[in-house]
């Protein structure tokens, strides 16, 4: 199914809880809601769900306006980051439960449930409550109470954030296999750009109750739009510092305190036009310490992360982060030399944030 | 095997006249802080009461308990450091208890000596020594001049009785405790086989007998040994059992009482006074019809008592549930002062409004129909007066339940198909149902033992429930019967006892199941 949302706005009282939200998705399509918390993201999900009547704007699955329909007659399925299982319910009830309001026949809602608890790995569990599962299993749970009753758009709320790494990382694979297998249109929303970069098709970066981009998850990181996208996607982030961006000669010069970078035509061109200073965006992973570096710093801090060292360096009053390989031994107070990948900086408007690279 | 041993060569072993300095100060402590506490108490705030023209008795009764508990506080005090060795050096913890509570005792006994306090306060005597014999008290010594002696009593005479009082030793010493000085006690006595009366006066005398310790002295010795040798866990239940031996003391009354003819205290007696009289005829009665002339028939009364517990109970848990999810979960104008109205109505003190709920339910009884059901002298018309009464507490406890279910659930259950009325009865009542049981409990006792508004509410007709009958065989019958009274009143009790019973295994079942789930 798809699903049209269109300068969507909710308000509570004067509260802005997510503000002219325009937002496309496709059929059987896993798009995910990344920002930082109390950035709309749930009540752009709840107003979906049918919780919450928009305020203004529209909400259309397919063809059909749903802003006023309730949550029991859209087929939705949800899956909570607090889980919502009835305690007093074992789980077969708590898995049967949409399909019992739904009136199916007593031996299909067996045959329903049972194949999917099994394909939740929960067959096994079905006779006991809620409190007597790990949280692993009443994830599991709540997963399979959202896809029993074979919704048109499964919902996803932080579902993972109160599971420990290690299942996290098995959920995430697990859920993304599930959703491909049974091509049910998707949001998941999460604060963790890990989980949004490796699970969806298209990311809805969100602040301030305000849609910053809507992208694949490469374009977000090669080509982010704005400047808090920018910052937001990709770990450890993205360092940014305020240049002057010139050209002399056919040549483009990024210039700030003690930093003097040259940048290609294409990427140059753009951020040259601008009249005044311009914030410069790069990757810790596209700076380098070498030999024939071209810019003087001088380590202020190793965090070591295991396959390899995250490393502080200050140049001037400037101050940068990258990553580097843990053969060469660094230590701080050391003198460096650091090159920089040009070809692989951003450059944004530092009055509106957006990209001068990147037209939206 | 060596760990204990350590300990004890660890901690420098106090030497036993150490100990016994300690359990001395420990002692002093103590009867000085309850000194201080009853001149507290009648000095100092008793006084200040009187200034401020306020009559009251509880300072006095204060103060006197602080000075009949200051030597067992001392005792225990002192004991406290002889439990230290009681399980590994018996003899040494004894001897220290002991020798520490004689010493206390004798400070304590000096003290009365010298205030002519406790035993050796003056009491009203007729300065005669007595003995019992099988004919009655023997006359055993006589102090010359003094208040027998004067009044012709001589030694040998055998005391039979005062007045026409037969005496024994124990109503001798009542009696004569419990004289003035100067009141005439007309003895009767046996001399030599003849008999004869003669009135003595009773004297206030402190004779200051030594000997009048003893009993003091062992009760002393025996309580600090128990308090030495008492293990520790055992105190709470022994506080406990104390505390609870009056109130179990009178339930255990009405249950004699209800089975028996007559009581002298615990003991059920019959006419002649003598141990048995064990009868069904209290609790036959109720079921005839009859107490003492006073004719009824338990059936209704019954009834209408069922009738007012019960539709109060569904009313209150009703109105409540709905009422409280309203206000936990809906924002419609006028919450904010809803909320604080219904608890201003719950300090609202009900007495008060008697009378204009009168004139209401009068008014109600004049509408065909409706009037039946719920106007004056109806159950209906009651249970409605006291559901109104109740709704307040009711609908505060529901909003606070409702308020700890995470929303989440509830969008849960919508999101899974529910209409919202539906997820309320079938996801969210489920999670409050330890507080509707409260308040169902809470309703059904209250509307059970339902007085006032009942005996209010249903003057001179047929509808009374079972207190305002009790009340009513109070009032009617004379002499009143009290045994056949207990027997209503506990009569009354069975439902309570049956809700409880059922409604404990409810409870247990809700908390085995675990039920508290992620949220
Ligand atoms: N029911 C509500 N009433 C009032 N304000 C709300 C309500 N729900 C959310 N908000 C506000 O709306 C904003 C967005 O919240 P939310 O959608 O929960 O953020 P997120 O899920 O991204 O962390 C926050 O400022 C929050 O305080
Ligand atoms: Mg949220």
């Amino acid at each position: 199914m798809k699903v049209f949302i269109d300068q969507l706005t909710k308000k509570f009282g004067d509260v802005i809880g997510v503000e002219d939200l325009t937002l496309h998705i496709d059929d059987g399509e896993f798009v995910a809601f990344l920002g930082p918390s109390g950035c709309g993201k749930t009540t752009t999900l709840l107003t979906l769900a049918g919780i919450y009547k928009p305020t203004e704007g529209e909400i259309r699955f397919d063809e059909r306006v749903v802003n006023r329909v309730p949550p029991k007659d859209r087929n939705i399925g949800m899956v909570f980051q607090s889980y919502a299982l009835y305690p007093h319910m074992t789980v077969f009830q708590n898995i049967a439960y949409p399909l019992k309001l739904k009136k199916v026949a007593k031996a299909v809602q067996h045959e329903r449930v049972e194949q999917v608890a099994t394909t939740m790995g929960i067959g096994n569990l079905l006779d006991r409550r809620p409190g007597q599962l790990s949280g692993g299993q009443q994830q599991r749970v709540a997963l399979g109470r959202a896809l029993v009753k074979e919704p048109d758009i499964l919902l996803f709320d932080e579902p993972l954030s109160n599971l420990d790494a290690r299942l996290r990382l098995t959920m995430r694979g697990e859920i993304k296999h599930l959703q491909k297998d049974l091509g049910i249109t998707s949001i998941y929303v999460t604060h963790d750009q890990v989980e949004a970069m490796t699970m969806a098709d298209r990311i809805a970066v969100m602040n301030g109750g305000h849609l910053q981009a809507f992208d694949a998850p490469d374009e977000l990181y090669s080509r982010p739009k704005t400047q808090f996208v920018a910052g937001f996607v990709g770990n450890p982030p993205m360092n940014f510092l305020s240049v002057e961006v010139s050209q002399a000669e056919g040549r483009y010069v990024a210039q700030a305190a003690g930093l003097r970078l040259e940048i290609g035509r294409e990427r140059g061109e753009r951020p040259a036009s601008h009249a005044g200073a311009v914030v410069m965006g790069i990757r810790p992973e596209d700076i380098q310490i070498s030999e024939d570096g071209t810019v003087a710093g001088e380590i202020y801090i190793v965090e070591p992360l295991g396959r390899e060292d995250l490393i502080d360096v200050r140049v001037g009053r400037h101050s940068f982060l990258l990553l580097a390989s843990t053969e060469t031994q660094h230590h701080a107070g050391e003198r460096v030399k650091l090159s920089f990948d040009m070809e692989k900086a951003q450059f944004f408007d530092p009055q509106t944030e957006k990209s001068l690279l990147w037209r939206q | 095997m060596s760990a204990p041993a350590k300990i004890k060569t660890d901690a420098p072993p106090a030497s036993i006249a150490e100990d016994f300095a300690e359990a001395l100060r420990l002692g002093a402590f103590s009867i000085i802080a309850l000194l201080l506490a009853a001149l507290l108490f009648s000095g100092v705030i008793g006084p200040l009461f009187a200034l401020g023209s306020v009559e009251e008795t509880v300072t006095d009764v204060l103060s006197r308990l602080a000075l009949v508990a200051l030597p067992f506080v001392a005792y225990i005090a002192a004991a406290s450091v002889a439990r230290r060795c009681a399980w590994t050096d018996t003899p040494r913890a004894l001897g220290l208890a002991f020798a520490s509570s004689l010493t206390l005792f004798l400070l304590i006994s000096a003290g009365h000596y010298a205030l002519d306090y406790g035993v050796f306060a003056p009491r009203p005597s007729l300065q005669m020594s007595l003995s019992q014999t099988a004919d009655g008290l023997r006359v055993d010594a006589l102090e010359p001049g003094g208040a027998a002696d004067s009044a012709g009593i001589h030694v040998g005479d055998v005391i039979t009785a005062i007045r026409r009082d037969p005496v024994d030793m124990a109503a001798f010493n009542l009696r004569l405790s419990q004289s003035e000085a100067d009141a005439p006690l007309r003895l009767r006595f046996l001399r030599a086989g003849e008999e004869m009366q003669q009135t003595a006066r009773v004297v206030i005398v402190s004779d200051k007998q030594l000997s009048a310790l003893l009993p003091g002295l062992a009760v002393a010795l025996v309580f600090t040994a128990v308090i030495v040798f008492l293990p520790g866990r055992w105190a709470p239940y022994i506080a406990l059992v104390g505390l609870l031996t009056p109130l179990l003391i009178g339930y255990i009354w009405v249950i004699i009482a209800t089975f028996s003819f007559r009581t002298e205290g615990l003991i059920p007696l019959d006419g002649q006074d003598n141990f048995g009289g064990l009868t069904l005829e209290n609790w036959e009665a109720i079921f005839v019809g009859n107490i003492a002339g006073l004719e009824f028939n338990i059936v209704p009364i019954l009834l209408t008592s069922l009738a007012i517990a019960i539709i109060m109970t569904l009313v209150v848990l009703l109105v409540s549930s709905m009422a409280g999810y309203a206000l936990s979960r809906m924002d419609f104008p006028g919450r904010r002062f809803f909320l604080s109205f219904t608890l201003i109505l719950h300090g609202f003190p009900a007495i008060t409004l008697l009378i204009p709920i009168f004139i209401v339910l009068l008014r109600l009884g004049n509408i065909p129909l409706i009037g039946d059901l719920i106007g004056f002298n109806t159950a209906g018309g009651i249970a409605l007066v006291m559901v109104a009464f109740q709704l307040p507490l009711g609908v505060w406890l529901m909003k606070g339940f409702f308020d700890n279910i995470p929303w989440d659930m509830e969008r849960s259950a919508l999101i899974d198909g529910a209409s919202r009325w539906r997820a309320y009865w079938q996801i969210l009542l489920p999670q409050i149902r330890p507080g509707l049981l409260a308040l169902g409990i809470f309703a059904f006792i209250g509307g059970w033992n339902a007085y006032i508004i009942p005996a209010t509410y249903s003057i001179g007709s047929g509808v009374s429930n079972l207190p305002v009958f009790l009340n009513e065989l109070i009032d009617e019958t004379a002499p009143v019967d009290w045994n056949q009274v207990a027997a209503v009143g506990l009569f009354q009790l069975i439902p309570i006892f049956i809700f409880f019973i059922f409604a404990q295994e409810y409870l247990l079942n809700i908390y085995a199941g675990g039920a508290k789930g992620s949220s």
